[in-house]
């Protein structure tokens, strides 16, 4: 379903519900689902550093470990949801989704382990 | 045991005494002209220390014969030593004498350039002792006479001297602990750490997206989950315990077995995907 139009000189919040509402019907509970992932990955990684800005550095190591892990797991999810996305289908021809969740879990581990070979 | 103190005893009472004939010392000044004469006695040293100067030198000539011999036919014995002592400090120096076979021997001491034997000297006159040891003959050992020699040179101060001494005690100074912030901040912060794991569970539920998973406990599937489960049991550990090597043993073991779990989940999982189409 294409999105609908809008007025050229609507305002902001029009545009911003505009596009919830987009978003909500347009994407599937499949994406959503990885969505939300993304969202609480954001969230973390967002506590995180502000904890780190506000109130201490101290243990440096395990702050890097925590927030390298949010950062790279966002990616790694970001990168899964672009390749199962149908929308995508014909940017990753070979890639099926099956082969992108492999990918995402192998780079996971790595992932996992880099950060609980950091933490201290 | 009767046999060799036996033995013994006639071996002592075989072994014939030795002593000097004629032993001698002369002190010459630096012109050669003999200044002092000493016909040493043997039983006695001579009361007055002999004084040899800084340009003088001295002479001892001895031969050694057996006690009672009149012959005069000497004995060369294995070994004889001129031992200089200093009582106050301890030190001393030995001198091996060269003794002919007819048991004659000199010792010159000329302090222009004096033996290395010759220990430290200070003020306090140095006893002169003749050592002689024989295979067939009992030990001698005859305190000759006192020498007074010019004192030595103070020990020059050696460049490193200063570096050898004991150095102050090293006193570590380590950095102040790091300030951990209050409980109550950390228990806040733990907390809203935490709670973004509360919004995914709210998201997935409240949206209603979370996928179906009818065949999340099939043969197929069951494996592949659990070795991941494996997997991230396998880091924590890692984390409370394992080292490095161990971890990389265990995690290599189990990422062949996740290999084929994950081959046959995927592969059901796809042959599903496409039979619906």
């Amino acid at each position: 379903m294409p999105p609908k139009s809008t007025p050229a000189v609507a305002e902001p919040t029009s545009a911003v519900q505009t596009l919830w509402k987009a978003y909500n019907e347009q994407t599937s509970d499949r994406l959503k689902f990885i969505d939300a992932f993304l969202v609480v990955l954001m969230l973390s990684g967002i506590v995180q550093f502000s904890y780190c800005v506000l109130v201490t550095t101290f243990p440096y190591n395990a702050f890097l470990s925590g927030f390298s892990s949010t950062v790279g797991q966002f990616v790694l999810t970001a990168s899964l949801r672009s390749q199962v996305n149908p929308e995508n289908k014909n940017e990753f021809k070979e890639v099926s989704p099956e082969r992108a969740f492999a990918d995402f879990v192998v780079g996971s581990i790595v992932l996992h382990f880099f950060v609980f070979n950091f933490l201290g | 045991m009767l046999l060799n103190s036996l033995l013994l005893l006639a071996a002592t009472a075989q072994a014939s005494v030795l002593t000097l004939h004629a032993p001698r010392v002369t002190i010459y000044d630096s012109n050669g002209e003999g200044i002092r004469t000493e016909v040493l006695k043997l039983v006695e040293k001579p009361k007055i220390p002999l004084a040899v100067g800084l340009t003088d030198s001295l002479k001892l000539v001895f031969q050694i014969i057996e006690e009672g011999d009149t012959s005069g036919k000497g004995v060369q014995p294995l070994q004889t030593f001129l031992r200089f002592y200093d009582p106050e400090t301890g030190e001393e120096g030995i001198q091996p004498l060269r003794v002919t076979p007819a048991g004659k021997s000199k010792f010159e001491l000329n302090m222009a350039k004096p033996p290395l034997s010759i220990p430290p000297t200070t003020s306090t006159p140095l006893q002169v002792t003749l050592i002689i040891g024989a295979h067939k003959h009992t030990p001698l050992k005859i305190e000759l006479f006192d020498l007074v020699l010019p004192e030595s040179h103070p020990v020059a101060q050696h460049p490193d001297e200063a570096s050898f001494h004991l150095l102050p005690a090293i006193h570590h100074t380590f950095r102040a602990p790091q300030k951990v912030p209050p409980r109550p901040i950390s228990a806040l912060f733990a907390a809203l750490t935490l709670s973004p794991w509360a919004v995914l569970i709210a998201l997935w539920i409240r949206s209603q997206v979370f996928p179906s998973v009818p065949h999340l406990f099939s043969p197929s599937i069951l494996p592949f989950t659990a070795s991941l489960g494996a997997f991230e049991l396998l880091l924590f550990w890692y984390w409370v315990d394992l080292k490095l090597g161990q971890v990389l043993l265990y995690g290599g073991v189990l990422g062949v077995v996740t290999i084929f779990t994950g081959k046959t989940a995927l592969a059901s999982i796809g042959a599903r995907r496409v039979a619906r189409k």
